[in-house]
């Protein structure tokens, strides 16, 4: 078994966590829920971390109404700062991803891990996992 | 929900490295533990430990704050415990991860003898229906 220290999450759990209708509501709150529960329990806590950019694209907005309770659920911004961008740019040249995905894998790469990653896009998400070979798993969503 | 949530989540959110001398009584093996934590390198210092400890009980209490005030307004969003169950199992790459069905009649059976059984407690439940039935 793995002993995740940081949950990612990608573009649709966030729309899905921000949109009560959205048909995977409930099942993003239960992952929250189960993030949730670690801090309970001696396996530690694990980080829940969104890149900003995945942010921009599942499009929330820190600063709407609509965002309020997402916004409350102790997420991580990883912002794309110097480093990142460069991390990000390499990845992007290398395996031709977009913004996001360059963005997550430069993440996964200057955070510590182990790391899930929920993600409706798992095969493009596993060619970074690959690339990196880092210790993360794939939670497909 | 409550103007106070609201506001300790705000205390949570300020970056800030004011600080206050405050008068804390420890259990004397805590602060004993911290006191050798500190000298062998593994934490900075009891402060800090106390202060990261507290933050996180804090940071937990608030998110289940949101969490209940969120299903009180929208009832059907609230995953129940196979659902977290399974989330749980998927995130630390449990075996049966991929037995839902199995996590789903763990939650079901545990009830009978736990009271308020966590997600980790029905994965151990899981694990022993699937034992039994190897």
């Amino acid at each position: 078994m793995s002993n995740t220290r940081a949950v990612v999450l990608d573009n649709e759990p966030v729309q899905a966590i921000l949109d009560t209708r959205h048909r995977k509501h409930r099942r993003a709150l239960a992952i929250i829920e189960a993030v949730a529960a670690r801090s309970q329990r001696r396996a530690g806590p694990a980080r829940l971390l969104v890149p900003t950019t995945v942010r921009v694209e599942a499009g929330w907005n820190r600063r709407t109404p609509a965002a309020a309770v997402i916004n409350r659920l102790r997420a991580e911004d990883i912002p794309l700062d110097t480093d990142l961008a460069d991390r990000a740019a390499a990845l992007r040249s290398t395996l031709g991803l977009s913004v996001a995905d360059a963005h997550l894998g430069a993440v996964l790469a200057s955070t510590a891990g182990p790391h899930t990653i929920v993600t409706s896009d798992v095969a493009d998400v596993q060619r970074i996992v690959d690339h990196l070979a880092t210790s993360t798993a794939l939670l497909p969503f | 929900m409550d103007d106070r949530i609201e506001r300790l989540l705000d205390l949570l959110d300020q970056d800030t490295t004011e600080t206050v001398g405050t008068s804390v009584r420890l259990p004397v093996h805590l602060r004993d533990a911290a006191a050798i934590a500190a000298e062998l390198g593994l934490a900075s210092s009891t402060t800090d430990l106390t202060a990261h400890g507290l933050r996180a009980a804090l940071e937990a209490v608030a998110q289940r704050a949101v969490l209940d005030a969120h299903y009180l307004a929208h009832p059907d969003a609230q995953p129940d415990l196979a659902e977290i169950a399974t989330a749980t199992a998927q995130i630390d790459g449990h075996p049966l991860a991929d037995r839902p069905e199995l996590i789903r009649r763990a939650a079901a059976g545990i009830r009978a003898v736990r009271a308020n059984p966590t997600p980790d407690d029905v994965l151990l439940y899981a694990a022993g229906l699937a034992e039994g039935a190897a």
